[in-house]
Formats: C-alpha cells, structure tokens, sequence
C-alpha cells in the first residue's frame, strides 16, 4: 500500500505547484493588464539612465571634503547642474515622467491623500512647506532643468506616499510645488522633470 | 599623619571629580534658530555665555538651520556670525534638516557635520550615540537604516534628533501621526531613550510616551506664543520667550534645563535610563 500512497502524493504535489504556479501567472497578467507593468519599468528604467549620468557627472567636479565654504558648495552646485544640463540638451517634460506613467502617480496620490485618512497627508503636501503653500516667499519656476531657489522652502512628502511610489536613487526626490510633482535632483539642485496637476 | 591625610583626602576628591568629568556629557540643543534675527542673536549670545559654567562641546539643531536664501552670505549672517564664540572654542554643532533647510547646501557644509548624508549617527561618547533623521523625506531605505543602525548600535542612550515633532500640543502644526505611524515603533523596539524634534516654535516637553522621552525645542529664534493648546500630552509647555536645553549625561541619568534668551530656566528635571525597561516593557503591554 505505502508505495501507492507515496505515488499518489507525489502527484498531488506536483498538480498542486502546477495549479499554483498557474494562479501566479494568471494573477502576474492580471495585474499587468489591469495597472500596466509596461510604463513602470520603462519609468524605473529612465530613472537608472538619469543615475547613471548623475554619477558620471558628479565624477567629474571636484569632491567636497567636508567643505567648510558655502561658497564653494555653491559653485560645486553650479558645475554639476551645467554639466547636466549640457549632457541633456534635449530633455523636454515627459522625459522620465512618460505620459503613460503619469496616471499611475496621480492614481497612487489620490489613494493617499484622500477621505479622512488622506486629509493629513493633503495637507502636508500642500501645507507649510509646499513652496506655494500659504507662507513661502518664493517658488521655484517649474521648468526642465530650472534651478530650485534656495529661498524657497521644500515641500514634505509623506512617508505613506513614498512607500508606493517607484524607489528613486538617492541623488532623486520626488517634491510637490503647488500640485505638481517634480523630479529633484539634490546634488544640483534643480528640476529634472515634472507632472502637473498630480494631486488635485 | 594629620598632613598626610589631608593629602589622601584631597587625592580621593580630585579623583573623584576627575572621573565624574572623564564619565560626563555636556551637550546644548536649540531649534529652529536660522533666522539672522534678534531672538536668534540673543539666544547665541546666552548659550555662548553658558559654556564657562556648563562646559559642552557639542550642539545639536534640529532643523530649519538657515531660513529662507542659503548663499554664502546668509550662512555667515545666520549662522557663522551668531555663533562665532562657540565655533572659535571649537564646540562642534551638529544639524538635521528641516522643512526650510537646502540639503545640497547643507549636508556638505562642515560646521554642521552631517557627513555629507541627510541621515547620519555619532557617537560622541562610549555609551551615547545621537541619530540624526531627515523628517522631511522619510523614505523606506531611511527607515530601514534607522532600524538597523538601532538594532546594531551598543549605546546605553540611544537619543534620536529630526524637525517635525511626532507629538506635540501646538495649534498650528500638531502631532505629525504619519511620522508617528511607522517611526514610534522602530523607536519602542529598538529602546530609544530620548526624541528632539523642533518645528513648533514653542518649548514642549512630552509625557513619556511608550517609554521614550519626547521634547520640542523649536523656539530659539522664532516664537509662536501662546501656541499651546491644552492636552493631556504636556509635562512642561513654554511659548513666552526663545529656549535653547543644556543637557548632562552621567551614567545612568541625563539631566537638563531650558533657559530663556534673559536667563530664567523654564524647566528642569532628571531622565533615568534605569526606568527605560521598565517603561518599555509596560508599554508592550
């Protein structure tokens, strides 16, 4: 009996990881077609592109050694940002923000900035830190490559909101200037791309 | 005999004092101060005094460093000037970002020591270690290098410093619960002693929560008086004036005072690590 019983055990085992590994496949293209892995990936890929010429550049101006003059991290700031925007003469809104993405965000945003549990959330994006929230002095000009003033202050993007958006390297933020969502480049400074209207 | 044991007794005292010196932490936290301003000015000139009495060498800030333009000339005016005194005698400060703060200007910038990092830890004594946060943009990976610097680290005093009070009784901003929601319990897990955040331009000094102590110190250039609503939150609440903390770690208690631009202190009081067990493990409950 014992080599039946192992037989047919056997089997159940192997249909049970066909039928699981089918459930895997069917919920994979699901969750492909309904939400679109596509632009994502093309989005995330852009991103490593970016990173990749951020880190060439970075390369090629001096290292700040623990710099005591803000002058100097001034100038460093400079160099980088023109060695970008001389790599990228090109880039154009949309670039990395592909149009195809865009929905996915807005969509993403809405889900955390929503109903009660989103009104928190709302507001620290929109709030106090929000360079066009009710007490900043100065906003940044939101064009491709356009400086971030150092006057103006920078908006708090809630952790909730991070969690689910695609992972950014670290030389990347996602901000909000009013309700358009930027792409930051932190070592430069400046904008690298945007989204309107992403939260409404 | 008699001179002999004058001698002895004065060996055993100066050894004494020596040790308590050699096992002792002074440090200053101020919030907040960015502003170029009097209130700034005033509360600079009033913890440069203090260093002669209360000797420190280390300064925490917990954001909003530089308001508004960050050029070279408004890191002197509101920064470099101010706190010329404490620079020059070598006392090493040491920032986390706020909602007004530039990291590309600032995490380069030596005087705040961050490392070139928007998060960062140092331990600036065999059994403190400090965890600098950047509140502004809480990250997944920043949270798990919370965590895992927490679970690695074999301080004693565990004191984590960043902007946005993650509980507070001010009317303009309040409790930041986001920041709670996924902070407060990396905090509890990893026992963290002490939470000091700004923000709120108000002195406030939270009831321990879960067994972690939590205080606001955000008012020493701005102040946002009257700004502190009733709440069963509040152990000591002060928006009259500009505050900035001294603080002492000796072994097992870290005490403190919070003084005032003209020189009152507002509140005092001892925190013993020895309860932290406790607390914690009450708060699992």
């Amino acid at each position: 009996m014992e080599p039946i019983v192992h037989v047919l055990k056997y089997d159940y085992l192997e249909s049970h990881k066909k039928r699981v590994c089918m459930f895997v496949l069917y919920c994979s293209l699901l969750v492909a077609i309904l939400f679109g892995s596509g632009p994502l990936d093309e989005f995330e890929k852009r991103v490593d592109q970016y990173a990749k010429l951020h880190k060439e550049i970075d390369h090629k101006v001096p290292d700040l050694k623990k710099e005591t003059d803000p002058k100097v991290i001034v100038q460093r700031e400079k160099e980088f940002a023109d060695g970008i925007r001389a790599a990228r003469p090109l880039a154009r809104q949309g670039d990395i923000f592909i149009p195809a993405v865009q929905p996915m965000f807005r969509e993403i945003i809405k889900q955390e900035t929503s109903g009660e549990a989103g009104r928190k959330n709302r507001s620290m994006i929109l709030g106090e830190g929000n360079p066009k929230g009710p007490e900043a002095e100065t906003s940044p000009k939101i064009v491709i490559h356009g400086p971030y003033p150092s006057a103006a202050p920078l908006s708090t993007v809630p952790p909730s909101v991070l969690k689910r958006l695609p992972l950014l390297p670290e030389s990347l933020q996602y901000r909000f200037i009013g309700r358009t969502l930027i792409l930051w480049d932190t070592t430069g400074n400046f904008i690298v791309d945007f989204m309107a209207d992403a939260i409404r | 005999m008699r001179l002999k044991f004058c001698y002895l007794l004065l060996a055993i005292l100066t050894a004494g004092l020596i040790s308590e010196s050699q096992d002792t932490f002074r440090f200053a936290i101020i919030g907040d101060t960015g502003t170029g301003g009097s209130g700034e000015y005033q509360i600079a000139e009033k913890l440069t005094g203090s260093v002669k009495e209360f000797p420190f060498d280390t300064v925490l800030m917990l954001g909003d460093n530089i308001y508004g333009g960050e050029t070279p000339s408004d890191f002197r005016k509101k920064f470099e000037k101010p706190f010329q005194g404490l620079l020059t005698a070598g006392v090493k400060f040491y920032a986390t970002l706020g909602n007004h703060d530039q990291p590309p200007r600032q995490i380069d910038y030596k005087h705040f020591n961050m490392g070139g990092k928007r998060y960062y830890s140092f331990k600036p004594k065999a059994d403190v270690r400090f965890f600098s946060l950047d509140s502004n943009y809480m990250d997944p990976e920043q949270l798990a290098w919370l965590e895992k610097e927490l679970k690695m680290s074999g301080s004693d005093w565990k004191i984590v410093f960043f902007h946005h009070p993650i509980y507070s009784s001010g009317e303009k901003h309040g409790s930041n619960l986001e920041l709670r929601e996924i902070l407060e319990p990396v905090m509890v897990r990893n026992g963290v002693d002490v939470v000091l955040t700004g923000h709120e331009h108000f002195y406030e000094r939270i009831k321990p929560q879960k067994g972690i102590n939590y205080f606001i110190i955000g008012s020493s250039a701005k102040l946002r008086e009257g700004n502190i609503g009733k709440t069963e939150l509040t152990g000591k609440g002060f928006d009259a004036d500009n505050v900035f903390m001294l603080a002492q770690i000796a072994g097992n208690n870290l005490t403190f005072r919070v003084i005032t631009r003209k020189g009152a202190v507002v509140d005092s009081g001892t925190i013993q690590r020895a309860e932290r067990a406790r607390k914690q493990s009450s708060a699992l409950k």
